[in-house]
């Protein structure tokens, strides 16, 4: 079709084209002799319509092409072309018959520049959070020391969770660990990953959570370049640990989360302590306790000698005045004693009983009586006269 | 006494408790019946988390089903 065609007897008398054949024709042409193919070009007087459909002009040194990008077409990619930006555009070249205009048909469209369109929404995305304050580090929640629960939002077949898992395990077995699983690439995957985030709020006693993803190309990072994704973790109720990035490339994800790992094991163990330096921790701990109450015990034993040498003191001081009051009762009695008189050159008369002898009438003439003088007892007889 | 506890008690707020008894008995301003309390109490502590800590075989994992999120 097309080849030979014969305008001239077209245009005879027998009748002249209408506007629609002439277009409809022109469109058969166009499309009958233009494949799908990659078109090259600077993107220029972009516009995005109610619609969703993307118009644009394609244009080199000498040329322009209008284009059109459909709505179903253009929601794949991440984000709009800006004008000025170089680009592949994939497409079917025809003709639009409304406006007589030639344009392409544009299903698929590529940035020649690094990042590319990725990169575009990105920056784009970043702005945003960082316009709402999302990246700023005094947001970032401290990860708890002793987690009780940990969640792990990643693919349930990835090696990822395998990694976390054992981490876990080695270095903090009393936690339990809550799987959400969840696509991580790919179709879905970005509402996935954002239900799996809001889902934490349901999980009682939960202390943190790691969104993890294990290796994977490059272009399969873009669920966490997502601005939705970065904002879910954002508003996630408890500190996330993100482990998704590569090396060199930080997500948006990475960069919202409060704390960003290399690789999911390391994200385990940044989420955990490590068991055996907290056994060692407590053997300390139980050091202290006994040196405190070792020291506490000398402290009173201490106290205890000091009042048994008071009490020893207070002791011998009492007996020392009982001595000394001892010693004036015996002088004083001493005074008192009748063997003093005696002294003195008295004597006392006793009869055989031991009766003393006081009065004349005692002693009759002839009575035998004993005399007591100072130093002994001497027989003796009361005389006639 | 301890008051009863509720039946695991966070392995945080367990250390943390322990470090105060510890501080206090350090401190040397208890008579020695409150210190041999407070004694008895962290010996009880260290020897209940040294055995969480070490007779743990494997972390439990549970799963999150989609169904679950909806509830609770």
């Amino acid at each position: 079709m097309g080849v030979g065609l014969d305008l001239f007897a077209a245009a005879s008398a027998e009748g002249a084209w209408s506007v629609s054949e002439v277009t409809r024709r022109a469109r058969a042409v166009i499309e009958a002799g233009l494949p799908l193919l990659w078109v090259r070009g600077e993107v220029t007087g972009f516009k995005r319509w109610q619609s969703g459909h993307w118009y644009f002009t394609l244009r080199d040194r000498t040329a322009q092409l209008r284009c059109v990008m459909f709505a179903k077409e253009n929601r794949k990619l991440p984000a709009a072309p800006p004008d000025g930006m170089q680009v592949y555009a994939f497409g079917r070249p025809t003709m639009w018959e409304e406006k007589g205009e030639f344009r392409l048909t544009v299903v698929e469209l590529l940035s020649t520049e690094a990042g590319g369109l990725w990169q575009v929404a990105l920056e784009k995305a970043k702005a945003a959070l960082m316009r709402d304050g999302l990246l700023d580090p005094a947001r970032k929640r401290p990860v708890p020391a002793y987690p009780r629960r940990i969640a792990v939002i990643t693919s349930p077949d990835a090696a990822a969770l395998g990694d976390i898992e054992a981490v876990v395990t080695r270095r903090w077995p009393l936690a339990e660990l809550v799987l959400i699983p969840t696509r991580v690439q790919g179709e879905g995957a970005e509402a996935d990953v954002c239900a799996a985030l809001a889902a934490l709020a349901r999980v009682p006693k939960l202390d943190v959570a790691i969104v993890g993803r294990g290796g994977g190309s490059k272009e399969d990072l873009w669920t966490f370049n997502s601005e939705r994704v970065a904002r879910a973790v954002a508003a996630a109720p408890v500190p996330i640990i993100s482990a998704v990035g590569h090396e060199a490339d930080v997500t948006l994800c990475d960069l919202v989360a409060d704390l960003r790992a290399p690789t999911p094991s390391a994200a385990a163990a940044a989420a955990t302590p490590d068991r055996e330096k907290v056994l060692e921790h407590l053997a300390h701990l139980g050091a202290r306790l006994s040196r405190g109450l070792a020291s506490r015990a000398d402290v009173v034993r201490e106290r205890l000698d000091r009042s048994l040498d008071d009490l020893e003191g207070a002791m011998a001081l009492y007996l020392e005045r009982c001595r000394h009051r001892i010693a004036a009762a015996s002088g004083r009695l001493d005074a008192l004693s009748p063997l003093k008189i005696l002294e003195r050159g008295y004597a006392v008369a006793r009869d055989g009983e031991g009766r003393v002898l006081r009065r004349v009438a005692q002693l009759p003439a002839g009575l035998r009586f004993r005399l007591r003088v100072t130093d002994g007892e001497v027989p003796a007889r009361v005389g006639d006269s | 006494m301890a008051e009863t506890p509720p039946p695991t008690p966070s392995f945080a707020k367990q250390l943390e408790r322990l470090e105060e008894i510890v501080r206090r008995l350090e401190s040397q301003e208890l008579d020695l019946d409150e210190s041999l309390k407070l004694f008895e109490e962290g010996v009880e502590r260290l020897r209940t988390m040294r055995e969480r800590l070490t007779a743990t075989e494997a972390t439990v994992k549970r799963v999150l089903r989609r169904e679950d999120s909806g509830g609770e």
